[in-house]
């Protein structure tokens, strides 16, 4: 891996961004977090990408209850934005009701990550899926 | 001397003979007249001279005296005279026996009121044609008498029942003119009933109608009544019609509803009342209903979250130190460890029963009953094999619902039935039977048992029975209630005469074709 993986992540619970970190960490995984604690910010930062020339993020990883709106929102954005189509996006949440999981299908979510209990299982599910959406550029 | 003869029973039935008086001083003659009325079977009285005839005029009512012209002391004029005197014998018809055909005799005998002249020697069949007459006048006089006593009696009588009714009660002809009214009319309109007569009930009751129907009773119907001095009052009126000879009368009973219509008023407002208060109640319910739904959703939800990242951080924290692990430090992590790991999974139950309330019935499909054993079978594998449990499943319906919920049901019920095993190894016979509009199934083990007194008391929120069971949420038979019930069934538990528990629960057939 010669340079780092860029993530936006949308997400208000510090001590997720923490367990997002550790486990990417855990993974070897060099990355760059933009980091959005409301999802009014988060959109914000996704209308303006492409717009000033600057590199679209390799992931966006968004929790699905935040502030100021929620992830669906924050995806609708991603998906509106064209510079970002090629980019895959996951969600986070610990529990959804099945219209929230509509939607966030409809949405072009890639992946739906639960949020486990369990401290390993937790590194392991977003571990895994940073693996499997960001494929490390070819050294 | 007078004698009475009586004779055998009147002719005409009801009636009795009428008392014909026979005057003559001549005994022979008497006997004679006595014998050619016989065959009349009427009453005889007989007097030898005026004054007797007269003593019987007193006594007796008479229907016609034979009254002989030529008498000693007092002759047959005189005593018509006297006869006519009297008010009791004013009328009475009086034939004159005379030998004599003079029209002196004719014209003073016809002054003093004789109908007839006989002349001696008597015609039997003249006389006995000629008094038939008489007893024959007596008789329909007395009839006529009869019947004016009956029609009075029969008046009276209703003028009785007219007064003695409840109601003010008016009968008028079919064009409302009124010919009869009781005195409770007065009463309630202020009208001597004397003016009433001939004036229409109209000016009473100003929407009266002669009653439709024929001869039977209308309908109570309400009406305004206006009084003698214009006020109004609500009344309540029945009309029956009659027919008579004279045509068609109608009876108006009409009593004052001011009570009435007040009562009325009365349970109006209080159902009305009644009404706002359900509706405000059923407003609150509904409010508290959404309140609570809204906190156990919070409950179950927003609180799981934290929870979460204390067993995450909590974890993190040990495997960062391992050395506290042997200290009683480490005791302490793992107590925190297993209170927030027991408090996750009752807020996941909580969350399991509230979407199951809220499970809507357009999402329900036809559900394979025997894929649901099998899914629950496969989440609970692990269970299953480390307890060597055997799953005895008949072929099972299908029955409206989510597969969800019925994984669900299944999976909670093999879960109690491994969890609270006996010694032994535990099996479990799933299987149903049809029953009338749905299917009875049974999940029968050979576990620990429940006492019949808790057979109710499980199906609780976070029931539990005995301690030590730290694996247990309270929640899975009041989540397999919540299932069965939102399903529009029952689940209920039996006793059985082996060791173990059966429970039971009905749910519909599927509706779909």
């Amino acid at each position: 891996m010669n340079r780092s993986v860029r993530i936006l992540l949308a997400e208000d619970n510090m001590a997720d961004v923490w367990l997002i970190r550790e486990a990417l960490k855990r993974q070897s995984v060099e990355c760059l977090i933009d980091h959005f604690l409301t999802a009014e910010d988060a959109i914000r930062a996704i209308e303006r990408c492409g717009a000033d020339g600057a590199a679209p993020p390799d992931l966006i990883l968004v929790d699905y209850n935040l502030p100021n709106g929620d992830g669906g929102d924050v995806l609708a954005a991603a998906a509106s934005n064209p510079h970002l189509a090629a980019v895959p996006r996951a969600i986070l949440s610990s529990h959804l009701q099945p219209h929230e999981r509509d939607r966030i299908s409809s949405l072009g979510a890639a992946r739906f990550i639960s949020k486990p209990a369990d401290l390993h299982e937790f590194l392991a599910a977003v571990g895994a899926t940073v693996n499997e959406l960001v494929r490390p550029p070819s050294t | 001397m007078t004698t009475a003869t009586h004779t055998a029973t009147a002719t005409t039935p009801g009636l009795e003979p009428v008392k014909l008086l026979l005057v003559d001083d001549d005994r022979d003659s008497l006997l004679a007249l006595q014998a050619i009325l016989e065959p009349l079977h009427q009453d005889l009285l007989l007097a030898e001279s005026g004054k007797d005839a007269l003593r019987l005029c007193l006594d007796h009512e008479i229907a016609a005296i034979l009254l002989d012209v030529r008498m000693p002391d007092m002759d047959g004029f005189e005593t018509a005279e006297l006869i006519r005197s009297r008010k009791r014998s004013r009328y009475t018809p009086i034939l004159f026996l005379t030998a004599y055909r003079s029209d002196e005799q004719l014209f003073r005998g016809y002054d003093l009121g004789a109908v007839d002249f006989l002349f001696k020697p008597i015609v039997p069949e003249i006389l006995q044609s000629k008094v038939s007459v008489f007893v024959e006048l007596s008789r329909s006089e007395q009839i006529l008498r009869r019947q004016a006593e009956e029609i009075a009696r029969t008046e009276a009588q209703f003028r009785a029942v007219l007064e003695a009714a409840p109601d003010a009660m008016v009968i008028t002809s079919e064009d409302g003119s009124i010919e009869l009214a009781n005195s409770r009319v007065d009463m309630l309109f202020g009208h001597p009933r004397s003016a009433l007569i001939k004036r229409n009930i109209r000016s009473l009751i100003p929407d009266w109608e002669a009653s439709s129907q024929e001869s039977l009773a209308s309908p109570e119907s309400r009406v305004t009544a206006v009084r003698e001095d214009e006020s109004s009052f609500p009344a309540q009126i029945t009309r029956s019609p009659f027919a008579t000879k004279e045509g068609r009368f109608i009876t108006t009973a009409i009593r004052d509803a001011t009570d009435q219509v007040r009562a009325e008023v009365r349970v109006r407002q209080i159902n009305q009342e009644l009404e706002r208060r359900v509706t405000e109640r059923t407003a609150a319910l509904t409010y508290s209903n959404e309140a609570l739904r809204q906190f156990a959703w919070a409950a179950s939800h927003d609180l799981q979250e934290p929870i979460r990242t204390i067993l995450s951080y909590s974890q993190w924290f040990a495997e960062s130190n391992p050395q506290i692990q042997s200290q009683r430090e480490g005791q302490m992590l793992e107590i925190i460890q297993q209170q927030a790991s027991r408090l996750f999974r009752l807020l996941a139950a909580l969350q399991q029963y509230i979407q199951v309330a809220e499970s809507g019935e357009s999402h329900w499909t036809p559900v394979d009953c025997n894929a649901a054993v099998e899914a629950a079978a496969s989440n609970l594998s692990g269970m299953i094999q480390e307890s060597g449990a055997s799953i005895d499943r008949a072929p099972l319906p299908s029955v409206m619902g989510t597969e969800v919920m019925l994984v669900q049901l299944f999976q909670n019920l093999i879960n109690n039935s491994i969890k609270y095993r006996s010694p032994e190894t535990p099996r479990i016979q799933i299987c149903a039977e049809s029953n009338g509009a749905g299917w009875t199934f049974s999940v029968r083990d050979n576990g620990q048992g429940i006492d019949s007194k808790y057979f109710g008391y499980v199906f609780g929120v976070f029931k539990r029975l005995g301690v030590g069971q730290a694996a247990g949420t309270g929640m899975g038979l009041a989540i397999c209630k919540a299932v069965v019930e939102r399903l529009g069934g029952r689940i209920w538990i039996e006793s059985m005469p082996q060791p173990g528990t059966l429970i039971r629960f009905f749910l519909p057939a599927e509706v779909n074709p």
